[in-house]
Parts: C-alpha cells; sequence; structure tokens
C-alpha cells in the first residue's frame, strides 16, 4: 500500500465522519494528489516512523478539522472572530507546546486533505514554486509546520531558505521535516517575530513565502511592508490568507479579496495572480463562505499610479 | 425526558429525517448524511438544546451517540 493509500483506510476505519471531505480532496486531481499526499506523509513518516505517522498526524488533523468547523459555526453565531489580540492567542494557543504540535500537524495534513488547500497546494507549485529564479535565496515567515518551504527546497536542489517563526514548537517540527525530507543542510530556522524583521537586510530574498500568517496579526500592514523590504528587484512572493474564515487563532478579519490585493498594493508590492478557493461544503444556512486565498507577488520598482 | 431521547430529537431535526432510530450504538457508520460539518452543525444543536457550551477538543472524538449522551451528563453534572 502507498501511504496515501494508508491514510485513507485509517480515515475509513477511525473517522468516517472526514471520509467525504478527503475524497472531494482527491477528487480536485486524483493524480497530483497522489503524489503531493506522498510526498508530505513520506515526511511524516521520516519524523514518525512507518506506523507512527497514522495516530499522530491524521488524528491531529481530525481534531484540527474539527476545531475550524467549530469556530466558523461561532463565528456565524457571533458575527466576529472568537478573539481579537495575539494576547489572547499567546494564552490560549501559541505558548502552549501541546497545543501548538497537535494544531501544526493538523494543519500540514490539510494542505492536501482539505479540498480547496489542494487547490491552493497546486497554485503554489505551477504557479510559485516552477517560476522561482536560478539559486534562489529563499525567506519563509512563520513556516509552521515547515511543508511549503520544504517543499521549495525539495523541488529546487540550487535553493536555501531561511525561516522564521515565534513558535519554538514550529522550529522543532519545522526543522524536522526538513531532517525528513534531506534538506537539512540547505536550511536555518530561527526563532523569532515575523513583525521583527524590519532589521534584516533589505533586498536580500529571491523569494518570500509567507503563507496562513497574515489573518494572525492585529496589523497585517506591518507584515506586508516587512514581505517587501526583504523582496530584491525582480524577486517573487508567495503570500496565502483567510478570508472569513474562523479558527481560534485568526484575529484579523477579511472580508474580500480585494483587502488582501489592496494592502499589497498599499506596500509597493504588485499582485500578478491569485487564487481565492473555498470548501466544497459550508454549515447549513452559511452567511459567510469561508476562502483561502493566495498571491503571487512581486517588487514594484517603479513608480506607477 | 432522558438524555438519549432528546439527544434523539436533536438528531431528528439536525437530519430531518423524523424516522431516525437512534440508539447509543448510533454512529456515522450509520447515518450517511453526518461528515465533518454535520457533525459540528449537531454539537451546536446539542449545546442549544440543552444549555451547554462544548470545548471543541471534547467532541471531535466522539465515536457514536452514547459518548455524546455521557458528555452530556458529565457537563450538565459541572463535569
Amino acid at each position: 500500500m502507498t501511504r496515501a493509500e494508508v491514510l485513507l483506510a485509517y480515515v475509513a476505519e477511525n473517522h468516517p465522519r472526514s471520509v467525504r471531505g478527503i475524497e472531494e480532496a482527491r477528487a480536485v486531481d486524483p493524480a497530483a494528489w497522489d503524489a503531493v499526499a506522498e510526498q508530505f506523509l513520506g515526511w511524516a513518516e521520516g519524523v514518525w516512523g512507518p506506523t507512527g505517522w497514522q495516530a499522530r498526524c491524521i488524528d491531529a488533523f481530525m481534531r484540527f478539522s474539527n476545531d475550524v468547523i467549530m469556530s466558523q459555526a461561532r463565528y456565524e453565531a457571533d458575527g466576529h472572530y472568537e478573539n481579537s489580540s495575539f494576547a489572547e492567542c499567546n494564552e490560549h494557543v501559541y505558548s502552549q507546546r501541546d497545543v501548538m504540535d497537535d494544531y501544526l500537524w493538523g494543519v500540514f495534513i490539510t494542505n492536501f486533505c482539505w479540498s480547496h488547500h489542494m487547490e491552493l497546494s497546486l497554485f503554489f507549485r505551477d504557479r510559485f514554486l516552477a517560476r522561482l529564479p536560478g539559486a534562489p535565496a529563499i525567506v519563509e515567515i512563520a513556516p509552521g509546520h515547515g511543508g511549503w518551504g520544504v517543499w521549495a527546497l525539495s523541488n529546487r536542489p540550487d535553493a536555501r531558505l531561511q525561516g522564521f517563526d515565534i513558535s519554538p514548537s514550529s522550529i522543532a517540527i519545522a526543522s524536522s521535516i526538513a531532517k525528513a525530507a534531506g534538506v537539512s543542510d540547505r536550511v536555518t530556522y530561527t526563532q523569532r517575530d515575523a513583525l521583527d524583521l524590519a532589521t534584516m537586510p533589505a533586498a536580500s530574498a529571491d523569494a518570500v513565502i509567507c503563507s496562513f500568517l497574515i489573518e494572525h496579526l492585529e496589523d497585517p500592514g506591518l507584515l506586508v511592508a516587512n514581505i517587501a523590504n526583504l523582496m530584491k528587484p525582480g524577486a517573487r512572493g508567495y503570500l496565502a490568507g483567510a478570508i472569513t474564515a474562523a479558527q481560534v487563532d485568526h484575529i484579523y478579519l477579511f472580508k474580500r479579496e480585494s483587502e488582501l490585493v489592496a494592502l499589497c498594493e498599499a506596500h509597493g508590492l504588485r499582485v500578478t495572480e491569485t487564487l481565492s478557493v473555498s470548501p466544497k461544503r459550508t454549515l447549513p444556512k452559511a452567511k459567510y463562505l469561508p476562502r483561502s486565498m493566495g498571491l503571487i507577488l512581486e517588487r514594484r520598482d517603479l513608480r506607477e499610479f | 425526558m432522558t438524555t438519549l431521547e432528546k439527544l434523539a430529537d436533536v438528531l431528528c431535526d439536525v437530519f430531518e429525517d423524523d424516522e431516525l432510530v437512534v440508539t447509543r450504538t448510533t454512529s456515522a457508520r450509520e447515518i450517511a448524511a453526518w461528515d465533518s460539518v454535520m457533525h459540528v452543525t449537531l454539537m451546536i444543536s446539542v449545546e442549544r438544546a440543552f444549555g451547554l457550551r462544548f470545548k471543541s477538543g471534547n467532541v471531535a472524538g466522539l465515536k457514536n451517540v452514547g459518548e455524546l449522551a455521557d458528555l452530556v451528563d458529565r457537563l450538565k453534572a459541572g463535569g
């Protein structure tokens, strides 16, 4: 059995409520799903061993998915996200090592087991990774589980990556995945607040990855300014964010795709491509459509009006 | 009305099926519409019916209606 087949069998046996969602994710592009799932699960197996990854990663994914849908249901009822400050999220999530470890392994699996995130993974692969410049110096801001950056390094043997995340769990998990993928010698992860990156050398990155951090911030403009500052002329950026999509630690409520585009444009970036995706199923009588959005960025060097 | 009887009413309402036979062993394996999204919809409906608020981590792993009934009883008792 392939690891993807093991995952499907494990879910059918232990989490029958989630079979439909994973079938929807595979239906996005079955051949691509098999390849992406095999890659991510191969890394998970490298970390947890041939019989350990199922319970650790898939169970975490089930808990995370349930948490997200519960948060969305509360958002539907209340009209606002549950938390509104970094301090609240830090208290309930970021400072809790066990909570964060489970959370990050759960998010890791969403990259191919949520249909809309599978669509975003293919967008990242085809519209960002496939078009990086030669020997790219990549900066990943808030790598979380690290899967996006490790994917870039696996895809591009000439690439190097620096990752910065405020969470010790992130540093540990991203490092373990990089080791499992055999790319440790080309990556450094440092525990550091993404909003303090303004002190880094300007125009030092050929590519910047920042996936699903922006909605976790009280001031997302500061993050986008840092991304723009890091990018060399001609560099490419990949930014992903959540729109009317609740999670226990989402605090900045983006309501429209144009808000993310305008924020990037206001900080000296050109948005060359976007993809906005949503789950195949929503809560009954939902008022809000939860979306995930990917943006391909370039630095705007010429004065434009 | 027992907790199980009250839960049966909630399930019939959520899954829009008045003929649903609900026992302690009833699970997503017997109800095709009981997917991950409807599970949360069911939990929110149970919260309203019993005047409770679940912690998300308590309901993700529930295997069947019996486990849900036990959880409701624990919370009602202040556990």
